[in-house]
């Protein structure tokens, strides 16, 4: 469990007195203390699954908004049992309805907006705001807040200081009465960050209403119908609001490991002669593998020319500059194992042609195990030079990713991310019209 | 199709880290430190991306210029570097201010409080600043005091000095400096600067001792028989005879450069990468470190100074017929030590110390020499086996050659010496940056991890206090002997190793 970061209860406050609340404590607090000068972030921490599992009584409480591997397990296992799509992700809808469909009612405390990685709260947020939804039947909004002084190991100084406030109901009185709640206790000159720690298909009300505002967008394309995710993306880019996307992110062990087989200069040759691009993901949720696709083909300046969808792949055809053509298909991989994060992808393989005789191609495979490297070998390959490498996909839980974007982003999105969602964009359309 | 110049998939990727907005001020702007290596560190920096748009650099110096001069002066000394990114540089001249401030009239100091404070409003660097104390180490104490009176260094979160080296000249010298400095800014605001440190070849020694499990267990006297450290150049004083005459090649390489390369090399790993954690197990080392014979330390040190060379085509001049360069001086321009750590890891195991001018490679190395093996089952092509060796090039070639034995090809079991080479340029085939461009990039953003703290200064110098002591009290004791330009420094130096059986390796 992630460590508790207020060591007293938060106090529940009317939402119209916490602003003023906010302020009287840090005048009264000391008067060279005025808190963090850092950021604001906002979570939206639904815990959906969590709270279903509770309520049916498969977990105990109390309800943290942490994804623990008790609730990864008990849901997979729910996933297997009730014979749901291998597909399925821990976020799907039909989980969640499954579980409400035998909602138990049971009852458990809700410690939400009290638990933080370190790694996000040694970054001393300046306030950190939750939103926090409840399938709860009760329909009063409750709001709370707390101050905390996060302690570091080597910070010789006193302590720097934040607040939380935590807001508490229905998703659609959060929706309603949230942003002015929000709105009071924005803090000027400070950045805010909102964390969308959910998928994209929940509350889309919700989510507009919170977005509209200048804030920097943290999100998880992994989760989330796809046309949502791809479209989510886009009016985010149109709008020139800065976004991170948390699946982006997560691909990073997979450029950098394809970007180092051609740091050496008499390896940058075979890029110009690939031919062939083969992206296998685990499950069907092409996301990732788009974001992948369209980072290659800008970086080697190959343009989009067709793509479909077949019964078991997705192919696309780009031509590069010297008009070649560039084949690249996605295929999905069932692994018979739900997924926190569908749609990751597991294998790549890059074909460089320069002549007939396979000895003097090239076939680069990067794999998320040997065994993938060892299937992406087959029909050939091996006959060509072979550059192989595993990229494990070893994830960090999003709030450890979340506190490194935290950490380093410069607030804008990246250039590199932009292009590619933007070029994703064009492929997912030439794809499905 | 021609093959790509850069690799095109690493365009974007490297994530660096953000330097905060910041107004960085440079004592000394009219110097030659801050055209030949800050300001192109600087624009290095902003091609990079690495800067953000709340940025200033105010040069200071007495001078009486204008923004505009100073400009002007920066560009023209830039004129190569700028011509092939005129755009680039128009925008990034619109960082450069100046303001004429003598560092010891406290009321200049004062003026330039305030013109600060309306260029961080201009600029909106929110306040944080980075004092570069380019000037001459007189000054160092001096200027801190005028930045501390001045209430420009009050804020231990937004302000810092970076001081240049020589930190003391000897010791007692550093102490002292060390407690005015420490007196005016906490230690946290202090950046005493090795440019070598900044090289990223000295910083892949961590890496390569610390994140490897095959280095680390024979990096020890029971596997290592002695260390080499070397640091050459070609070329011979040149116009910085002022300053090189008070300081010789002891206070201008050895006490720091050789000797933080040797705390890299030889330090404990520390239990996490964190800067005090790394500074405290190089404190710890160079607290351990001795000359080999402190008693009689003529025994353990040669010094040596460039006499002509050359040919009839190109001669070469002495030191002593340099301009500016006493006729009758006995600095030295070469300087060859021999050390030992006092601890379990490297006890009994010797690290030899040079450096030069006018010698005829420009190199620096770090070459560990392995046991020989206790029997010796084959025989040799050459004469006898040759030790394992594994020799890290900070510069020029960037790299690492591990040489070990192998069976020479043939019907008989002769073994004969081989190598395995990495080489930075062939691996990344991409120039890595000035060490300044790393260095002054840490400094801004607050990580003192590669700059060199109160403790270990004052280890290095007291390291060599009994040379230091030696050469000024019994100079006689202790001659600068004579070398040929281009030869690899005077024969006594090769005297040093041969009386342990070992020589300089010939790179």
């Amino acid at each position: 469990m992630k460590p508790q970061l207020t060591l007293q209860t938060p106090l529940e406050l009317p939402p119209e007195e916490i602003s003023k609340y906010l302020k009287q404590l840090w005048i009264s607090e000391n008067e060279y203390n005025f808190g963090a000068n850092t950021f604001s972030l906002i979570v939206w921490q639904p815990a959906w699954l969590e709270q279903s599992l509770v309520k049916n009584e498969l977990i105990n409480g109390p309800i943290t908004g942490t994804l623990s591997p008790e609730i990864i397990e008990t849901a997979k296992k729910l996933i297997l049992e009730n014979r749901l799509p291998l597909s399925s992700s821990l976020y799907s809808n039909e989980l969640i309805d499954l579980l409400n469909k035998n909602n138990q009612d049971c009852d458990a405390e809700d410690l939400r907006g009290q638990f933080f990685e370190s790694s996000i709260s040694t970054l001393n947020p300046r306030r950190l705001i939750t939103l926090a939804p409840t399938n709860d039947k009760g329909t009063k909004l409750k709001t709370f807040v707390s101050a905390y002084c996060p302690l570091s190991d080597y910070s010789k100084n006193q302590p720097i200081c934040g607040d939380l406030v935590v807001i508490r109901g229905k998703s659609e009185l959060i929706a309603e009465k949230g942003p002015e709640i929000i709105e009071n206790l924005s803090i000027n000159d400070l950045p805010t960050w909102l964390w969308w720690n959910s998928s994209l298909d929940d509350s889309p009300n919700v989510f507009d209403n919170f977005s509209r505002n200048g804030r920097r967008l943290i999100i998880d394309t992994a989760n989330g119908n796809e046309e949502r995710c791809i479209n989510v993306l886009r009016k985010i880019i149109n709008s020139k609001k800065a976004v991170n996307d948390l699946n982006w992110i997560r691909l990073k062990s997979w450029r950098e490991s394809l970007a180092m087989i051609f740091d050496p200069p008499k390896k940058r040759e075979i890029l110009n002669h690939i031919s062939e691009v083969d992206v296998d993901i685990e499950g069907e949720h092409i996301i990732q593998a788009l974001f992948l696709i369209a980072w290659i083909s800008d970086k080697l300046n190959w343009q989009i020319t067709y793509a479909t969808k077949k019964s078991d792949f997705i192919e696309i055809e780009f031509s590069r500059e010297n008009g070649e053509k560039v084949i690249t298909n996605i295929n999905s991989i069932p692994l018979g194992n739900p997924s926190i994060y569908p749609g990751q992808v597991i294998g790549l393989r890059l074909i460089s042609k320069v002549s007939d005789d396979p000895k003097r191609n090239t076939c680069i495979i990067l794999g998320a195990e040997s065994a993938e490297c060892m299937r992406l070998e087959a029909g050939g390959m091996a006959d060509m030079q072979l550059i192989e490498a595993v990229v494990p996909n070893h994830y960090f839980s999003s709030d450890s990713d979340v506190s490194k974007l935290l950490a380093s982003s410069r607030g804008n999105t990246s250039p590199l991310f932009e292009n590619t969602i933007n070029i994703s964009s064009e492929i997912f359309d030439a794809i499905y019209g | 199709m021609q093959p790509s110049l850069s690799n095109p998939l690493r365009i974007g990727l490297r994530q660096e880290r953000v330097i905060p907005p910041q107004c960085l001020i440079i004592f000394g702007a009219s110097g030659d430190l801050t055209h030949r290596k800050l300001i192109p560190a600087l624009f290095d920096l902003y091609l990079q991306r690495r800067l953000p748009s709340e940025f200033a650099i105010v040069g200071c110096a007495r001078r009486p210029w204008s923004d505009n001069e100073f400009k002007e002066k920066i560009s023209s000394k830039l004129f190569e570097k700028i011509s092939d990114n005129k755009d680039e540089w128009r925008i990034f001249s619109n960082y450069l201010f100046y303001q004429p401030v003598d560092l010891q009239n406290l009321e200049q100091v004062k003026d330039l409080a305030s013109r600060l404070s309306q260029i961080d409003k201009k600029q909106a660097t929110h306040g944080n600043k980075t004092f570069y104390l380019s000037v001459s180490p007189n000054f160092y104490a001096g200027g801190c005091k005028a930045l501390k009176e001045s209430g420009l260094i009050e804020d231990p979160k937004k302000s810092r000095i970076v001081i240049e080296k020589p930190f003391g000249r000897d010791y007692s010298s550093a102490r002292r400096l060390n407690k005015i400095v420490q007196s005016c800014a906490d230690e946290s605001q202090i950046f005493r600067i090795d440019h070598y440190l900044g090289k990223e070849t000295v910083q892949n020694i961590l890496v390569l001792r610390f994140a490897n499990t095959i280095f680390e267990p024979i990096w020890n006297r029971n596997y290592i028989s002695n260390i080499q450290i070397t640091s050459s150049e070609t070329v011979g004083v040149e116009d910085r005879a002022g300053y090189y005459e008070s300081s010789g090649a002891l206070r201008d390489m050895l006490q720091n450069h050789l000797t933080q390369m040797l705390a890299v090399t030889a330090m404990e790993p520390p239990g996490k990468f964190d800067p005090e954690a790394i500074r405290n197990e190089k404190a710890k080392v160079l607290q351990a470190s001795k000359l080999a014979n402190e008693i009689k330390p003529w025994e353990c040190c040669v010094r040596g100074q460039y006499g002509k060379g050359g040919n009839i085509s190109s001669p070469l001049n002495g030191y002593r017929e340099e301009k500016g360069v006493n006729p009758n001086s006995t600095t030295e321009t070469y300087i060859a030590a021999k050390v030992f750590i006092d601890n379990w890891r490297w006890q009994g195991v010797p690290f030899y110390l040079r450096t030069g001018k006018r010698l005829p490679k420009r190199l620096g190395e770090i070459v560990l020499t392995f046991k020989d093996v206790p029997v010796h089952l084959f025989e040799s092509t050459i004469i006898d086996p040759s030790p394992n060796q594994l020799i890290l090039r900070i510069q020029p070639n960037e790299g690492a050659t591990f040489k070990f034995e192998v069976k020479s090809p043939g019907s008989g079991m002769r073994s004969r010496p081989v190598q395995m080479d990495f080489s930075y340029d062939e691996s990344f085939g991409e120039p890595s940056d000035e060490g300044y461009v790393r260095l002054l990039a840490d400094s801004m953003l607050g990580d003192p991890t590669l700059f060199t703290r109160s403790d270990e200064v004052e280890a290095a110098w007291k390291l060599y206090t009994p040379l230091i002591e030696l050469m000024e009290n019994s100079p006689w004791k202790l001659p600068t002997h004579k070398y040929e330009s281009k030869t690899w420094g005077p024969p006594e130096a090769d005297q040093l190793l041969a009386k342990d059986n070992i020589f300089w390796r010939r790179p």
